[in-house]
């Protein structure tokens, strides 16, 4: 309750102080939204309402089975995070399995998400789609995959390391230029005889 | 595929797991009829909605906006621990301090090879 919070941290200031302590308490811990919320220190129509807020993390019985109703869960069923300060609230911990999981055939209420409506979402939801992350059954041995990536991989990364310590190439030799090494294209005086270059061997 | 085994990332698909078919007591009965109590219930209020022909707006699922205000409101349920203030270090102050290193090493190294005339600029289509 937000009274609370401004009761236990009162100090000794002027009455304008205080007022000003409390607006800003507030607005800080308020979930208020845009201008509306700062003048005034309320919620704004819009957005979600108050009961399907994501709370404080539930510790009681009675905080669990609210909570349980709220997300439309059996309270068997319904497992919050644990209160670590990660920011989760009371939104429960669904198994972390993708939609390719679900069965292709069930009649969904959204059949390309293979979701109900009103089925409540797994918080990494975006992440589970049919196009991104699979969690499903692999069709060969855990093992066997990884051997092969991380052989191939392997290999691959040993073949161009020793290709950059033992280069291979074709052969080659600086250009041959014909007419002396191109005496006279390269400015040499006409009168003067150049010296005889000679590329082959015979 | 009998002889498939489980493992991190690959789940066991529910057709080969062994207590669908072995092990079936009253209680998961139970939780399963409960489950498909709840299930027809959520198929019933849709249902109602998306045949109704004077409906003319969208049909708003509260499961989706529970999931999206969870998603962007996470901050007053956040608590610096441990964890949390390491991540937070991990993710934000850290890539800045390293990166920061990193390339003014590099750059001073290459601009002092500059100066010196020892730079090499080899012809490579990567750098």
């Amino acid at each position: 309750m937000r009274t609370c919070h401004c009761v236990s941290q009162q100090q000794p200031v002027t009455m304008a102080g205080v007022g000003f302590r409390r607006w800003a308490l507030a607005v800080s811990k308020g979930k208020g939204s845009g201008i509306s919320a700062l003048l005034s220190g309320s919620r704004a129509a819009s957005g979600v309402s108050k009961d399907n807020e994501v709370g404080p993390c539930p510790t009681t019985p009675e905080e669990m089975a609210a909570a349980a109703r709220k997300y439309m869960m059996r309270v068997e069923d319904y497992k919050p995070y644990s209160d670590n300060g990660e920011g989760y609230g009371d939104y429960p911990q669904l198994p972390d399995r993708s939609q390719h999981e679900r069965d292709p055939w069930y009649q969904w209420d959204h059949p390309d998400l293979r979701r109900n409506w009103g089925e409540p979402l797994h918080w990494d939801f975006d992440m589970y789609t049919r196009n991104r992350v699979d969690t499903s059954a692999a069709p060969v041995a855990w093992s066997t995959m990884c051997k092969q990536l991380f052989g191939f991989l392997g290999f691959m990364l040993f073949m161009f390391y020793m290709g950059e310590k033992f280069p291979c190439y074709q052969p080659v030799a600086p250009k041959q230029y014909p007419y002396n090494n191109l005496h006279l294209e390269r400015g040499g005086d006409p009168e003067k005889q150049p010296e005889e270059v000679k590329h082959y061997e015979i | 595929m009998a002889d498939y085994r489980e493992a991190p990332l690959a789940t066991q698909p529910k057709t080969l797991d062994p207590n669908e078919y072995f092990h079936v007591s009253t209680k998961m009965r139970q939780a399963e009829n409960q489950r498909a109590a709840l299930r027809a219930n959520l198929k019933l209020q849709y249902q109602t909605q998306l045949n109704n022909p004077h409906r003319r707006e969208l049909i708003e699922d509260p499961a989706l906006t529970r999931w999206v205000h969870a998603r962007g409101n996470s901050y007053p349920n956040f608590r610096p621990t441990f964890k949390t203030s390491l991540l937070g270090a991990m993710f934000g102050v850290v890539p800045l301090v390293f990166f920061y290193y990193v390339f003014k090493t590099d750059r001073d190294a290459r601009e002092k090879q500059i100066q010196d005339g020892t730079l090499k600029r080899k012809f490579s289509l990567s750098s």
